[in-house]
Order: C-alpha cells, then sequence, then structure tokens
C-alpha cells in the first residue's frame, strides 16, 4: 500500500489529456468527524469572507446564491454552474484531499475555458464544516438552493447527530435559506431518505415539493447525472431517492 | 464544578452534594439543601443507557451538583447533577426546600435558566442540545427546544420571553425565537474563541453582554446582531457576572479571567450622551496562582471568590472598591462556610478543554502534494 502510494504520488496529478487533475491523487476515505475540532479558519462573520478571492469576477452587490454541502468532487456543482451562469454557487467540502481536488479541478476548468461561454467563474469550493459554520458565511436569507446529496449516512444511532440533516440543524439552513428557496436530498439509502423526509416534513418552516413539482424542477434530472456517487449509482442499478423541499 | 451567586438578600453556594443559601452579613444559614446519595431513592428513574454509550455511566458514580438556580418568582430552585444525571425540582418555600421532582438527563448540563414566568427551566450540554422542562407538570418529559454544534456556555432568556440567547464553544451566540425556537432569530458574531458569558443590561432591550475566549468583552445589538462596542482584556475569560450599579446608564461587568496574574476584571460600561464606553476599570489579583479558582459571585460591596485548596472549597472574599481582602465580613463567617463543606471534595475543572485544538491535517498533505509537482516538473524537463 505504501509503496503503491509512493508510486502514484511521483506521477503528474494532471491528466495529459484533458489538462484536469485526476482525481486517484485525492482519495480519501468517505467520513469526517463533523463534531471534533479541525483546523478550519473560517471567518468570524459573513462579513469578513473574501469571496473576491474565490471568485474574481464577483459583482459589488453580487451574493452566493447556491451551497453545493458536502461537494464532494464537485461533480454537480460543475453542472450547476452551467446551468446557471448568471448565479455564484459554493461547494463546501471537510475532508481536505476531496475540497483540494475540486479547487484544482475548478481553476483547470477555469484555465481550459478562459475564452469560452461557458468560463467557470461563478463556481468555488472552500473547505469547511458546513455543519458548524454556514452562519459564519451566510447572511439570513441568504441562499436561494442547497444541495445535500448523498450525505453520509452515519448507520449508527449514537452518530445520528452527526447526520448532516438533523432537527437542530434544520433551523440553521431555514436561517441561511430565502423564504421560497429549495433544499435538495437525494441518498441511495432508503432508510436515510425516510429520516430525511421525516425531519424536514416535522420542521415547521419546511414543506415538501409535490412529485409533479419536483419533475418539473430543470434540475432534476441532473441530480440523477451529474453526481459522481449519484453516476456510481446509476451504474449498479441502485435505487436512489431525492426529496425537494421549500422554504416556507 | 462550584455554583455561585447572589440574588438579594441570599448568596448561593452549591458543591458537592449541598446547597447553601447564606446571609452575608450575618452567621446566618437560610436554608440548605443536600441532595441525596443516591437519587433513585429520591424518585429518578434512571432511563436505559443510549445505544453506543457504556452502561457504566448509569451505574454507581458520585453524586454532584453541576448548576443551580433560582426562579425569577423564587419559589423554584433547580439544581443539575452530574454521576447520576438529574434535573431536580425544589419549592423554596415557606420554609426549607421541597423536592418536587427528580428528572433524569441524558447528558451532564452545561447551563440551566429559568423562563421569565417561571413556568420551566431551560437545561443545556455538552453536546450543545437545549431541553425545556415544564415546572407545573413536574414529572413532564423534556421538550428538544434547538441543538448548537457544540458545548452551550450560558443561556438566558430575554425578560418579554420571546427570545432564548445562547452561546457555544464555536465563537457563537444565537439568537432564537420563542416559542417559535424553530426559527433563528439572529446570531451575533465576530468572537474569535469560545463565548463563556452572556448578561442582559437592565433597562435596555436588546443589548446584550459576551465575553469570551478571545480576551475580548463585547456589547451587540442582539436583534440585530450588530456589534456597537469590544474591550480588549488582559486574558481570556470565562465567566461574567453583572451588576447595576446606575439605573439604565451604569452597570458593573466583573470577569474571570483563565490562567492570568489577576484573577477579576472589572469594567463599568457607562452610557453618556448616547454613547456606550468602559468609564473605569481595575484588576483584583484574588490571590491567583495560590489557589484553583473556579466561580464567584457579585454583592453591592463584595466578591465572594470559590475555589479549590488542597483538594478543600475554599472562599474569599474582597472589596469591589479597592480589590483588598473585605475585613467587614462578619468573623467566623468564612469558617462556618468551609466547615460546611468539609469532607467534600474539591477539585478544580480543567478549562484548558474550552479553548480549540487546532491540529493540523493540511500542511502534511500540502507538503507531499508539492513535491508530487516539483517532480512533474522534473520529469518533463
Amino acid at each position: 500500500m505504501v509503496a503503491n502510494n509512493q508510486e502514484s504520488e511521483a506521477l503528474p496529478a494532471t491528466s495529459a489529456v484533458t489538462g484536469l487533475p485526476q482525481k486517484r491523487f485525492y482519495r480519501q476515505r468517505a467520513h469526517s468527524n463533523p463534531i471534533a475540532d479541525h483546523s478550519f479558519d473560517y471567518p468570524a462573520r459573513p462579513e469578513d469572507v473574501d469571496w473576491r478571492s474565490l471568485y474574481p469576477n464577483i459583482g459589488n452587490d453580487q451574493q452566493v446564491k447556491f451551497a453545493d454541502i458536502g461537494c464532494g468532487y464537485g461533480g454537480f456543482l460543475v453542472t450547476l454552474g452551467e446551468m446557471y451562469p448568471e448565479k455564484l454557487a459554493i461547494g463546501m467540502e471537510i475532508r481536505v484531499k476531496v475540497s483540494d481536488y475540486v479547487v484544482d479541478r475548478i481553476a483547470a476548468l477555469r484555465l481550459k475555458n478562459a475564452n469560452a461561454a461557458t468560463n467557470y467563474q461563478n463556481i468555488a469550493c472552500i473547505r469547511t464544516n458546513a455543519m458548524k459554520y454556514l452562519p459564519n458565511y451566510f447572511q439570513k436569507s441568504q441562499l436561494e438552493k442547497m444541495f445535500f446529496l448523498y450525505p453520509d449516512p452515519h448507520f449508527k444511532r449514537a452518530k445520528h447527530k452527526w447526520r448532516i440533516i438533523n432537527q437542530a440543524l434544520l433551523s440553521e439552513y431555514a436561517y441561511v435559506l430565502s423564504s421560497g428557496g429549495l433544499v435538495y436530498t437525494m441518498t441511495d439509502v432508503e432508510d436515510l431518505h425516510k429520516w430525511i423526509v421525516s425531519h424536514m416534513m416535522q420542521h415547521p418552516l419546511f414543506e415538501r415539493l409535490s412529485d409533479e413539482e419536483a419533475n418539473d424542477d430543470p434540475i432534476t434530472p441532473k441530480l440523477y447525472q451529474s453526481s459522481e456517487e449519484g453516476a456510481k449509482v446509476v451504474r449498479n442499478k441502485g435505487d436512489h431517492f431525492l426529496a425537494i423541499f421549500r422554504r416556507i | 464544578m462550584t455554583t455561585i451567586f447572589y440574588t438579594e438578600p441570599e448568596l448561593v453556594l452549591g458543591h458537592g452534594r449541598k446547597v447553601l443559601f447564606l446571609n452575608p452579613d450575618d452567621l446566618q444559614i437560610f436554608k440548605d439543601i443536600e441532595v441525596a446519595d443516591d437519587l433513585t431513592t429520591c424518585g429518578l428513574k434512571i432511563e436505559a443507557a443510549d445505544e453506543g454509550e457504556p452502561k457504566a455511566t448509569c451505574t454507581k458514580l458520585e453524586v454532584s451538583i453541576l448548576n443551580v438556580c433560582y426562579s425569577p418568582d423564587r419559589q423554584l430552585i433547580a439544581l443539575t447533577t452530574a454521576g447520576q444525571k438529574a434535573l431536580l425540582l425544589y419549592k423554596s418555600r415557606p420554609e426549607h426546600a421541597l423536592l418536587l421532582s427528580a428528572r433524569s438527563l441524558a447528558r451532564a448540563s452545561s447551563a440551566i435558566t429559568f423562563a421569565p414566568d417561571s413556568s420551566s427551566v431551560l437545561v443545556t450540554d455538552k453536546t450543545g442540545d437545549c431541553h425545556q422542562y415544564d415546572c407545573v407538570e413536574v414529572e413532564a418529559p423534556p421538550k428538544l427546544l434547538l441543538g448548537h454544534l457544540s458545548i452551550v456556555y450560558d443561556i438566558l432568556w430575554t425578560p418579554d420571553q420571546k427570545h432564548i440567547i445562547t452561546c457555544d464553544r464555536d465563537d457563537k451566540i444565537r439568537v432564537t425565537n420563542y416559542p417559535a425556537t424553530h426559527d433563528i432569530h439572529s446570531y451575533c458574531l465576530g468572537h474569535k474563541e469560545f463565548v463563556s458569558g452572556l448578561a442582559l443590561l437592565p433597562g435596555h432591550e436588546q443589548l446584550l453582554i459576551s465575553t469570551s475566549g478571545d480576551k475580548t468583552l463585547r456589547l451587540w445589538n442582539y436583534m440585530t446582531g450588530k456589534e456597537l462596542l469590544q474591550q480588549q482584556l488582559p486574558a481570556p475569560v470565562v465567566r461574567l457576572q453583572m451588576r447595576e450599579l446606575i439605573s439604565s446608564k451604569r452597570y458593573l461587568l466583573a470577569v474571570l479571567f483563565y490562567d492570568h496574574v489577576e484573577a477579576i476584571g472589572l469594567y463599568e460600561l457607562e452610557l453618556k450622551d448616547a454613547v456606550w464606553s468602559i468609564a473605569k476599570e481595575s484588576l483584583v489579583r484574588a490571590e491567583a496562582g495560590n489557589w484553583n479558582i473556579s466561580n464567584f459571585a457579585l454583592t453591592s460591596d463584595r466578591i465572594y471568590v470559590a475555589g479549590a485548596l488542597n483538594e478543600r472549597l475554599t472562599l474569599h472574599v474582597y472589596n469591589i472598591t479597592d480589590g483588598k481582602q473585605a475585613e467587614s465580613v462578619p468573623k467566623g463567617w468564612l469558617n462556618m462556610v468551609m466547615e460546611n463543606f468539609a469532607g467534600q471534595n474539591c477539585v478544580p475543572d480543567d478549562l484548558s478543554v474550552w479553548f480549540k485544538k487546532r491540529y493540523d491535517n493540511i500542511s502534511d498533505y500540502m507538503e507531499r502534494k508539492k513535491r508530487r509537482i516539483e517532480d512533474q516538473h522534473q520529469q518533463q524537463k
């Protein structure tokens, strides 16, 4: 294992063919303890965030409107950037190597598409603990859409507080979302899906979109395609469960 | 943990299994509470331990008092215990405290407070959950009102009962609407370490004082989350006490420092021509270094400091005016108090765990990545 690692690290991390970073250099185990202390540099207040360092072309009054929480390798974030060129989207990922991959991937995409119509200037990724620091980044009612795609299921009951959807955290999501804003959740674990739906339904500030509404949302088909976890599940012909909720 | 606070005319001191309600100017004990060494004998039903938690936690562990709180109408006393984790509710009048109920807590408490109308009590814990316990239906199970992602160090309820304000180890102050606690009204953000204490300023709606491990004391409008004043302090703060000096105009803010040669800081906050400022400040040494100070209380002229000396609960009293040992304390008073706690071990809390441990899990990775990129360039040459 060790020898293998050293060997692979001597290889170029950027593909000669695509010019994009190769994921195999950024692999990391799927779980991270969201309660423990990490060495994050997080802003004390939303006013302290240097958004221009993330979005060089950001307008003076422009704010991030979409947040992909636990964005993983950023597959869906990239799609989101392409679908909504006028909106700023942020990916938040707690794992060091994975978030670094997304940062490198976006940098490579921007370089490669510098003169193209879609130049990926509207997406960015930060390494942070979204469970703890959302109010440090976003003002009240700032966000229009939040995505929780294939979150860590944390099967053990003792670790349910680590789940990204739980009763206490929903109030925090409701705080950063504007009225009418949407929360998209997707998982391939049926029990987690049921857990998410029951917690969201119990929360007085969220209501579930009807199947019709969900199907009419242009994002819905993309959710089945563009997340890497999703692609894996599709390949494995597994079930996946989508639920969309509206901030009342 | 040692609890000490003053509500005229009683100085309340809780430690081990005992709470004393003292007259600070007389050798008189208004009343006392002694908690049973096994709370199941007074009605505590210990629920089966949560899955994944070691079963041993609910067996024989020495019961000790964590937090003590008086209801605003002075009719009730709430206290929480460790060992057998429980919330005990007492009726304080007419004579001696009468135990009304013993409800089991899932986790040890970190702070408690009563509702302004004394109808319920809030208990927060180390995981950041805040539960509400009814004081009318004294056996009723708790309601989960809100949750932080780290330990909550202080909690208070605004007098109009419309907001609950909590502060945590993740540098946050959160203002939650009540009774709609699913709706967060605002955050007061700006602290860069744990927030240890909160206080409202009587006579000024919407104003809040906070203290933190980041060596600052701040004044906020908690409705807007806006910071109005920031005072640099010589050391991190672990406890805050507030006293109104001149109605709506001048307030004494007293803070206990973490690991500082002068244990206590006194700051007079003043409103003059619509501007808030710190008009006066002084430090009280309180023999810091010679003993382990854990808590303190303020009366109109004295500072009561509690701590551990040779594993015994010890109390010292200082004048607010000059910071010297108070000579005016009745002779034999301190001995009387300390004798009451003789035989109860006093081990100081380790407050260093309040600070975040910054363990580095990035430098290594970045260093390896840098090397990899350099190697890549070499190969290309």
